[in-house]
């Protein structure tokens, strides 16, 4: 009996150890779970935080991607627009060019691109070339302009002259056609203007 | 612009290089642009090199291949090259003499500027303070960049800086100003899958439209390298101070900008300066790097990133030591850091901004700035140190410090250099990173921030 009472004792003691361990680990256990979930709510929050950072920063070059094509795209096409109109005013302009009146003030503007163009050459001692239409316009003003003479060939242009040196080193285009060119980047942007673009 | 043209002259007396050499010539003007006929009645354009003795030297920038003394004319412009401008040049592409190269027409000038730009007056020269974030941590944390500056990089064939020239232009912006911000950016001789590359890079990511791209490729005329940096600083210099915009130029490769410069000298029987560049180098390379800045009265500013490899990585190369002369600091990039894939490559102990310390701090970036960037330079120039005498003793030899050190270099370039090509970090992650570092060491050994500092920032893991 006394033995069974010891034996009894002794597994109580061991069941009340136990039992103190293992509510110990328990505790322990418990507290190290807090701990870790508190640590990884922090970072938890950080992480949730980068992920909605880098998630906004995505969105916005996403959107800038699409907004900055867009606007390009549009604005190409009114670049291109814009040209077409351009170009139609610039043509419709030659052709009434082409065909103005020769009569009048236009042997004038012969006389005026003669003497521009010697002056620039330096020298009347020339050969003119010009269009067909032009070449009796020219011709009559040459008397002006001692040493010059006509060419036979005559030069595909809207109007104007051509002069060269009697040695053929020395040539200056002063034809209407050249006039236009050197000026076009302004007059493109006079129409332009017209169009409510530059200005 | 005027509607007089000018006389074309058909007595050529020499083709030599990428000169042409006209007898006979009154009246040319130096620097006057020359239109070169061909006997198939193509067109080139040049400029006058010299004149005198009724000569004139003409440089061709498109390249005399094919052209005969015989059948050859010259006409002489009457003017000097022009660029037209227009706030209609952003989200253009042109070429290396500023004609388009979009498919798209000539912009509606505003106006004509002399590409060769108006000295500034060193009197009415604003002192750059301004801080442009690149959202390259390396770049705006250690070496930033400032309103007006001319900061170059070096770099050496073959290594990544033409993905940072390009990440740069996609990312770069001015920061706590409503002001507009533009990048000017000009490829000068490079290949033509970078040059697409460029190109690809800005329209995908959106930023083309605030962006002028000038693209002169390996296999254009090296002559139109000349020209290349000229145009694209005419344009940003009217975006800066005629449209008030905040211009970002990144120039690429200024190294092949010097190389043509060298093929004309020698064409012109110059005196060879230093390994065959000419002497005037350093003069040529200034009229180009000092058209960067920002004028009192004026809103806008021009701030320079000229880009040049280095010929076998050496940096007292002509062209490196010359521009260092000019410039304000320098960004290296490293040719070991490269090799160990670490992106951006950039070799902190070798670069530098000297404007940098006007840029930051309160009211620019943060008030820390200066301070934690100090104390990130000091450690990693420590951890290199270590890691030698590491490469000697063996790891087991170092104290502990020693090793706290080596661990800070290596998170350095874990998380701080390195980054993604498509990551924009803002400033304050930046500065973030670098206290993240300064965290690694122990209290004790930092030395050069102020303690409220470290009490608001440090954090001890």
């Amino acid at each position: 009996m006394a033995l069974n009472s010891s034996l009894q004792q002794a597994i109580d003691k061991i069941v009340e150890k136990t039992e103190k361990e293992i509510l110990l680990d328990l505790k322990n256990s418990v507290s190290d779970s807090k701990q870790t979930l508190d640590d990884s709510l922090s970072k938890l929050e950080q992480e949730y935080d980068k992920i909605i950072l880098d998630g906004k920063k995505e969105a916005d070059k996403v959107e800038k991607k699409i907004i900055g094509s867009s606007e390009l795209d549009v604005r190409n096409k009114q670049l291109l627009l814009l040209e077409e109109g351009v170009t139609k005013v610039f043509s419709k302009a030659l052709d009434q060019i082409a065909n103005t009146d020769r009569s009048g003030d236009y042997s004038n503007l012969i006389n005026t691109l003669l003497d521009e163009a010697t002056k620039i050459l330096g020298t009347t001692k020339v050969i003119v070339f010009t269009n067909t239409k032009d070449k009796d316009v020219v011709q009559s003003a040459l008397s002006k302009f001692s040493g010059s003479e006509l060419s036979s060939d005559t030069i595909d242009c809207l109007g104007g002259i051509l002069i060269k040196s009697k040695d053929g080193t020395m040539t200056f285009d002063n034809t209407i056609d050249a006039r236009i060119e050197r000026l076009k980047p302004l007059i493109r942007k006079e129409i332009a203007s017209t169009f409510g673009v530059g200005n | 612009m005027t509607v007089e043209g000018g006389v074309q002259y058909s007595k050529i007396a020499e083709i030599k290089g990428p000169l042409v050499v006209v007898d006979d010539v009154d009246n040319a003007a130096f620097d006057e642009l020359v239109e070169i006929e061909t006997s198939e009645g193509e067109k080139r354009l040049g400029k006058v090199l010299e004149v005198g003795n009724g000569k004139a030297i003409v440089q061709v920038f498109e390249g005399t291949t094919g052209l005969s003394i015989s059948g050859t004319k010259a006409k002489f412009v009457g003017k000097v090259m022009e660029m037209p401008v227009s706030k209609e040049v952003l989200g253009r592409v042109f070429d290396g003499l500023g004609r388009p190269k979009d498919g798209l027409p000539d912009p509606i000038a505003d106006k004509f500027v002399d590409i060769n730009g108006e000295p500034m007056n060193p009197e009415q020269r604003e002192y750059p303070k301004d801080f442009i974030q690149t959202g390259i941590s390396v770049i705006d944390g250690l070496m930033t960049l400032v309103r007006g500056q001319k900061l170059p990089i070096f770099s050496g064939s073959g290594m990544s800086h033409n993905l940072l020239a390009a990440q740069i232009a996609r990312q770069a912006s001015v920061v706590g100003t409503q002001d507009d911000f533009a990048v000017v950016f000009a490829a000068i001789g490079v290949q033509y899958s970078e040059a697409e590359y460029f190109r690809r890079s800005l329209e995908e990511s959106g930023a083309l439209k605030r962006s002028v791209l000038f693209l002169n490729t390996a296999d254009n005329p090296a002559i139109e390298r000349i020209i290349t940096p000229r145009v694209a600083l005419t344009v940003a210099e009217y975006l800066a101070f005629d449209l008030g915009m905040h211009v970002l130029v990144i120039m690429t490769d200024m190294t092949n900008y010097c190389e043509a410069l060298r093929e004309i000298s020698a064409a012109r029987e110059e005196v060879p300066g230093r390994k065959g560049y000419p002497g005037y180098l350093y003069t040529d390379l200034s009229t180009i790097y000092e058209r960067a800045g920002k004028l009192q009265g004026r809103k806008g500013s021009v701030t320079q990133i000229p880009i040049l490899s280095m010929p076998s990585d050496d940096i007292t190369h002509p062209i490196p030591d010359l521009t260092g002369y000019i410039t304000e600091g320098q960004i290296v990039i490293s040719r070991d850091l490269f090799r160990q894939g670490i992106y951006p490559p950039i070799n902190i102990l070798m670069s530098l901004s000297r404007l940098m310390k006007d840029g930051i701090g309160e009211g620019s970036t943060r008030e820390d700035h200066s301070e934690v960037a100090n104390q990130v330079y000091d450690a990693y120039s420590r951890a290199q140190e270590v890691r030698a005498l590491a490469g000697i003793v063996g790891k087991a030899g170092l104290t502990e410090i020693d090793l706290k050190y080596m661990d800070v270099g290596d998170l350095f370039e874990k998380e701080f250099l390195s980054q993604a090509i498509d990551e924009n970090r803002t400033i304050e992650e930046t500065l973030g990173i670098l206290w993240k570092i300064v965290s690694k060491l122990p209290k004790n050994e930092i030395t050069k921030i102020k303690d409220k500092y470290i009490e608001q920032y440090y954090k001890e893991e």
